[in-house]
């Protein structure tokens, strides 16, 4: 789905955006499971992020689900309800678990006054797999 | 010109007539009807370049869609649903889809007129927008001015806007000028989540960001003079046009039904092309649970808008004194993302207009009285910086798309490469130039909604004129622009 990629030694976390003539598209990519989780909390943070640093937070969050794809969007819809209902624009993961069917992160990041342009996570498009070696994911954005 | 042939990306169109084109249900051997869209071919060249037709042949699969999957002229790619796609299903077994409707539920538009024109404002013109932007919150978790009890939520979430004017927000004739006086039927605030709840208690009377706007406008030139004085509307006069929606309580309701529609389908024997178009029986449990949690959400978003309107009467008042504040008349308020249940073709159907907007003709029984004569009121908002519209619903809509017709402009280019084409900094001075006031906290966020990221809203307002389904009343060109 991804094209013959040839991974490289290792895969740091990364996000590019993908032209969409409406909504906003990203694909993730990292060496291993847990870094699609990170590349997908760095898209968000570049979506909402804010000029104004606040306090330091630290939340926890702990999520269930058997299908990774589904996992993955319910992971940007409590980013996205966290910036929403407690201003929390997450910098980074402190520790994540990843198991067969449960999440359990520890996410770093500052109260803020984050951007209100993430309406939703959309199944549209939605991928997480590995191919050569390499984790893959795709996420379209409602904006 | 009949049988002209296209080939987009994914099949071949057909050309029905001026302004129709069909992709064939035979084209793929899971589509149930046809895919049309309405556009000549400049617009065609634009709309087949991205995803949008190879989705509305995805919606062509629902089950117990009927006629047609539509697309209007300002269609392009969504998520799911292409923006700018209507598709109607039979009742009481055809599916209800929350992709059809999208995440921002009832996002719509309301058009204020006010009691002077844009000579009159002269030197007021930049207090007003001002003004504006610090009345009006714009952004997620930015707590509007009014703050609801778990109860006074759910009154609002039942009523929509007539819960509000016991605070004086708003009149009774702002509730007969908006669609379906501004409260669906079958609101349950029972079948909104906790979550949803949460999201939206605080956040009534913002505008939120992206494309939402609360716009400061002249009326630019009148094309129909009966229908702008029915709308009560004359060139040179000032208006404002708020666009906004249901906020993270709509966000909300649409993400919970998504996943349970998602969860449950395979259920009810639905196999579908793509996953966003997650959907059950109208008639189902889940599909009567997400109708009364969009129809609470859509209230929530009438009240929204109301809020909002309330906050631009109060501006009005503090720059241009109260005269002015209670002569500001709301012309309208239409809805983009909806589904309702209306009767087409002598049956009940459930229409849902995702970017699309309800435009019925004279004569409808929904419209008000003071319309009746001329048709339902439309607002196509244009790119920032350019021309928005008024236009009244004829009943070529009724025969052709289910009393429905476009909704804006339509994206064709990405916010990315929006962004990396004009700088924020140098598209707020191009603007400023034009004399157009721009109060936007956020660069990025300026440069996102560029005016060339869009189609030329005149040329999309041309073709649902030449379709018939609606016509051109009044051009508004902005003064002012206010966006979050």
């Amino acid at each position: 789905m991804f094209g013959d990629m040839t991974p490289p030694a290792r895969v740091a976390p990364q996000h590019h955006f993908v032209e969409h003539g409406g909504e906003v598209e990203v694909e993730l990519e990292a060496e291993d499971e847990a870094g699609i989780f990170a590349a997908a909390l760095d898209t968000f943070t570049e979506l909402v992020a804010g000029n104004a640093d606040g306090e330091s937070m630290e939340i926890q969050i702990g999520l269930r689900g058997r299908d990774r794809t589904l996992l993955l969007v319910d992971w940007l819809n409590e980013l996205l309800f966290r910036a929403e209902v407690e201003q929390f624009v997450p910098r980074h993961i402190k520790a994540i678990e990843l198991e067969d069917e449960t999440l359990q992160a520890t996410v770093v990041g500052y109260r803020g006054t984050p951007r209100p342009l993430v309406k939703g996570v959309a199944l549209n498009r939605l991928a997480f797999e590995q191919e050569g070696g390499v984790w893959h994911g795709r996420v379209v954005f409602d904006v | 010109m009949s049988g002209t042939v296209v080939s987009s990306s994914t099949s071949e169109l057909v050309q029905l007539d001026d302004t129709l084109w069909e992709i064939p249900a035979a084209s793929r051997a899971d589509m149930r009807v046809p895919a049309r869209v309405f556009a000549d071919r400049e617009l065609l060249e634009a709309i087949t370049a991205g995803r949008a037709l190879e989705q509305l042949q995805n919606v062509a699969t629902l089950p117990g869609i009927v006629d047609a999957a539509l697309a209007m002229p300002d269609v392009h790619q969504g998520y799911g649903f292409p923006v700018g796609g209507v598709a109607a299903t039979a009742l009481p077994d055809g599916v209800v889809s929350p992709g059809g409707v999208g995440y921002d539920i009832n996002c719509g538009v309301r058009l204020l007129a006010l009691p002077l024109s844009a000579e009159e404002l002269g030197a007021h013109c930049e207090p007003l927008v001002h003004e504006f932007s610090r009345a009006i919150p714009a952004g997620a978790g930015k707590h509007g001015p009014l703050r609801l009890s778990s109860d006074e939520l759910d009154e609002v979430l039942r009523a929509g806007p007539q819960a509000l004017l016991a605070r004086g927000i708003g009149c009774e004739d702002d509730l007969v000028r908006t669609e379906s006086g501004g409260c669906l039927p079958g609101a349950e605030p029972g079948a909104v989540s906790a979550r949803a709840h949460e999201r939206g208690c605080g956040q009534l009377g913002t505008a939120g960001s992206g494309n939402h706007f609360i716009e400061l406008q002249r009326v630019d030139r009148v094309f129909d003079r009966t229908a702008a004085d029915a709308f009560g509307l004359g060139e040179g006069q000032l208006t404002v046009l708020i666009h906004s929606g249901s906020r993270g309580l709509g966000h909300q309701v649409c993400t919970d039904h998504v996943r349970i529609m998602d969860a449950v389908q395979a259920r009810y024997g639905i196999v579908l092309p793509d996953r966003q178009l997650a959907c059950a029986p109208a008639s189902s449990p889940e599909g009567r649970a997400y109708l009364a949690a969009m129809a609470a959400a859509a209230n929530f978003a009438f009240a929204n808008r109301q809020a909002l309107a309330h906050a631009v009467r109060e501006a009005i008042r503090r720059v241009l004194g109260p005269n002015a504040a209670r002569a500001t008349r709301q012309v309208y308020d239409v809805a983009h993302n909806v589904a309702k249940v209306e009767q087409h073709g002598g049956r009940d159907v459930l229409v849902h207009r995702k970017g699309a907007t309800r435009a019925f003709p004279a004569g409808s029984v929904e419209i008000p009285g003071d319309f009746a004569h001329v048709g339902q009121p439309v607002f196509i908002p244009g790119s920032m910086g350019t021309s928005s519209y008024v236009l009244a619903g004829e009943p070529g809509s009724l025969e052709r798309s289910f009393g429905t017709t476009c909704h804006g402009a339509g994206r064709t280019m990405s916010r990315t490469r929006a962004r990396a084409t004009i700088g924020g900094a140098e598209l707020r001075r191009q603007l400023e130039a034009q004399g157009i006031v721009v109060r936007c906290p956020s660069n990025r966020g300026l440069s996102e909604e560029a005016p060339f990221a869009y189609k030329d809203v005149g040329h999309v307002v041309s073709i649902v004129e030449r379709a018939g389904l609606a016509r051109r009343v009044a051009r508004l060109v902005p003064l002012g622009v206010v966006k979050g």
